[in-house]
């Protein structure tokens, strides 16, 4: 029970992340690794598998409540699988070590960005675009 | 009634006035443009997705919000269904290398199943700070990762 329990709780607490998009499955990967004592290869394969039905099973709940974006989706959706497909491929004959660290720093960055965004012109700007909502 | 600032600039307010408008609908096409940021940071999130196994949705999303294009929450939820055929894509490359631990993930993948329903019904209700926030611990901890 408790073998079974636990793991299903975790994959709920992080399948509602998942859901929002914001790294639920890293959060897992790091539950697997660190208290549950599951091996890096074998969480890394649960955490892609995972990922498809949480993700699959709340877009229905985003797209009724108008969070979708079709026009990026149809645009970025398939270019991005064929993408995937060949950087998978190549993966398996290259050496990825050598993009660690631009990555790495990639990331640095957009934490940053997102840790201390620029508050006082986004409230400004959002007032704006309310005031002229409002007008209409 | 609310007013717009009299020292907002023309541009300025003709560029938030368009922001303002309700959002395009899916019937009408993205211009030129649009599309083709949309592309490359589809095709971004895929090549990030398919070399490292996954974060190609940190790609998409720093893309698609970045340039202030998308709101947020709007983003954050696209960039789930766009990443779902690229992690579809991933876990096959995954099982072709070595097969999946299935009887061990099936806990997880009924946790993720409900969480993901929760999830769906609950995004309305959160705060974008607090998403962007949980966000950006997410990239500093992979950060953490691929540079130490």
């Amino acid at each position: 029970m408790k073998e079974w329990f636990l793991p299903f709780l975790i994959g709920t607490a992080t399948g509602v992340l998942s859901s929002w998009g914001v790294g639920g499955g890293t959060l897992l990967l790091l539950c697997m690794t660190l208290f549950l004592g599951v091996d890096q290869a074998e969480a890394q394969g649960i955490n892609l598998l995972y990922f498809l039905p949480a993700a699959a099973v709340s877009l229905p709940a985003h797209r009724r409540n108008g969070y979708l974006d079709m026009d990026v989706l149809r645009a970025a959706a398939p270019i991005g699988t064929l993408c995937a497909l060949a950087a998978s491929l190549l993966s398996l004959s290259i050496d990825i070590s050598i993009f660690r660290i631009p990555f790495g720093l990639f990331l640095l960055y957009s934490g940053a960005l997102n840790l201390a965004p620029r508050k006082g012109l986004r409230r400004y700007r959002t007032s704006i675009a309310k005031s002229i909502h409002h007008e209409k | 009634m609310s007013r717009t600032p009299l020292w907002t600039s023309a541009r300025t307010a003709r560029a938030l006035k368009n922001s303002a408008e309700p959002a395009r609908s899916s019937a009408s096409p993205p211009k030129g443009g649009d599309a083709f940021s949309y592309r490359v940071a589809g095709a971004a999130a895929g090549i990030i997705n398919g070399l490292f196994g996954g974060g190609g949705g940190i790609a998409l999303l720093t893309l698609l919000t970045g340039r202030g294009k998308l709101d947020e929450k709007k983003a954050f939820a696209t960039c789930v269904a766009t990443i779902l055929p690229l992690c579809a894509v991933s876990a096959a490359a995954y099982f072709l290398r070595g097969g999946f631990p299935i009887a061990h993930a099936l806990p997880y993948l009924a946790g993720g199943l409900l969480g993901g329903l929760l999830g769906g019904k609950l995004f309305r209700e959160v705060p974008n700070l607090w998403l962007r926030r949980i966000f950006a611990l997410f990239l500093l901890y992979g950060a953490y990762r691929y540079l130490t």
